[in-house]
């Protein structure tokens, strides 16, 4: 095959074959993952690449991971170190069990742990500010943040994304506000994708607390309390 | 036969996904148990860090349990998706923080098989893969794997073969060019 440079689309199918075999540096990489956002065409040519070269991965032998690691894993899946807790086996047991993973002061005390470190550094001194009115929403043990919740001074509350985010069709982003010595949530209502904007007085006199946003089945939590992993946090 | 072994195990992963989406934390705990020898070993490779590569491992997971939900089993086979994810996290934090004693060579090492291919899985795809690969000349397989299994980036394969970079490349390209004329045939 010649001519392969004078040729812009056997050039896209080389460097999505490029990026998929590993060869390319850090810059390199970046733009092709920031172009197969936009092109189709190199999206479906990294795609059959990675059918066709996956079989090579077999070559290595497996070797078993730290035993720390799961530990690890779980912590920033879910912010507890706990063994892992069945939030629900059938609907029917859904809101005991709910409940008493909420109840349940070492989970709660840890995911909380976990999402006030990861908001840290969007806080004022904890001593002398009143509590910030603004705060980002950040996966547990993330430092990136995925929304931005502020409250009026109306109680009125707006949460607007900074990146894009993607709920599979069956589900929703369920909002919830954990008051401050609260045991459990109470529900502020869906979250679209896009963000939303909660009327006035809705967090009146919420004094401190934390905003919570969880994955739900379509249409929210039936229960009033969140059924599936809490996905994002922040204090306010 | 061990290509029916492949789709059972297959059809247990995608169904352990699935749950994984509903937000089902022992299935979660499942797929761990099942892959995480597998990602770590490849990421182990990939990185010859210990460290780097239980964070590589980590980060994937993570991913997976926060976009299960993605997860299409009509695209493609879940072993792959999950060593896809594992992958890319582990070239990209390789490439971020560098390799901390380089100049080491891989392609000398003594685990190095003197027929890796025959450790290929006998499913249809890995057979056309490997048929594939055997018509490649020497440079052009050996940098395939090299990088695919190595992790090792166009400079990098440069320095390991004591190659100029061009020439690397090169092999890099006609690579892909026949195995892409030969796994479409």
């Amino acid at each position: 095959m010649s001519g392969t440079d004078a040729d812009p689309a056997e050039e896209a199918n080389l460097l999505a074959a490029e990026y998929v075999l590993g060869t390319l540096c850090l810059a390199e990489r970046a733009t092709v993952e920031g172009e197969a956002l936009q092109d189709p065409v190199l999206r479906a040519a990294i795609t059959w690449w990675e059918a066709r070269l996956a079989p090579l991965a077999a070559l290595v032998p497996a070797v078993a991971a730290p035993s720390a690691l799961w530990s690890r894993i779980q912590a920033s899946a879910w912010g507890t170190v706990a063994p892992p807790v069945t939030l629900f086996t059938s609907e029917a047991d859904a809101p005991r069990q709910v409940l008493s993973f909420w109840r349940s002061t070492t989970a709660v005390g840890f995911a909380l742990a976990a999402m006030i470190a990861g908001i840290a550094v969007f806080r004022p001194a904890p001593t002398v500010a009143p509590p910030p009115l603004v705060t980002a929403l950040v996966p547990l043990n993330q430092q990136t943040p995925v929304f931005l919740a502020s409250v009026g001074d109306d109680g009125s509350l707006s949460v607007r994304p900074l990146t894009s985010v993607s709920v599979a069709p069956d589900r929703d982003l369920e909002l919830w506000l954990l008051k401050d010595g609260e045991k459990a949530p109470t529900p502020l209502g869906l979250l679209p994708a896009s963000g939303a904007h909660l009327a006035v007085g809705t967090l009146s006199g919420h004094g401190p607390g934390k905003i919570l946003v969880s994955l739900e089945p379509r249409g929210g939590s039936k229960t009033g309390l969140p059924t599936g992993p809490v996905l994002y946090g922040g204090g306010i | 036969m061990a290509y029916a072994t492949t789709e059972d195990a297959g059809d247990l992963l995608a169904e352990l996904l699935a749950r994984c989406a509903a937000g089902d934390r022992a299935a979660f705990r499942s797929l761990y148990d099942l892959q995480s020898a597998r990602l770590y070993g490849i990421a182990l490779r990939l990185t010859r860090q210990p460290a780097l590569a239980a964070d590589a491992v980590h980060d994937a997971l993570l991913q997976v349990w926060q976009r299960s939900s993605q997860f299409d089993p009509s695209r493609g086979h879940a072993e792959a998706w999950l060593a896809g994810l594992l992958r890319y996290r582990a070239i990209d934090l390789l490439r971020r923080r560098g390799r901390e004693e380089y100049g080491l060579e891989p392609a000398e090492e003594a685990d190095r098989d003197p027929d890796p291919l025959d450790r290929l899985a006998a499913s249809e795809q890995a057979e056309a893969l490997r048929r594939c690969l055997e018509e490649l000349d020497e440079h052009q397989r050996r940098v395939v794997l090299l990088a695919f299994v190595d992790g090792l980036s166009h400079s990098e394969l440069a320095t390991s073969l004591k190659s100029p970079l061009g020439t690397v490349k090169s092999w890099v390209r006609r690579a892909l060019i026949g195995l892409r004329r030969c796994l479409e045939a």
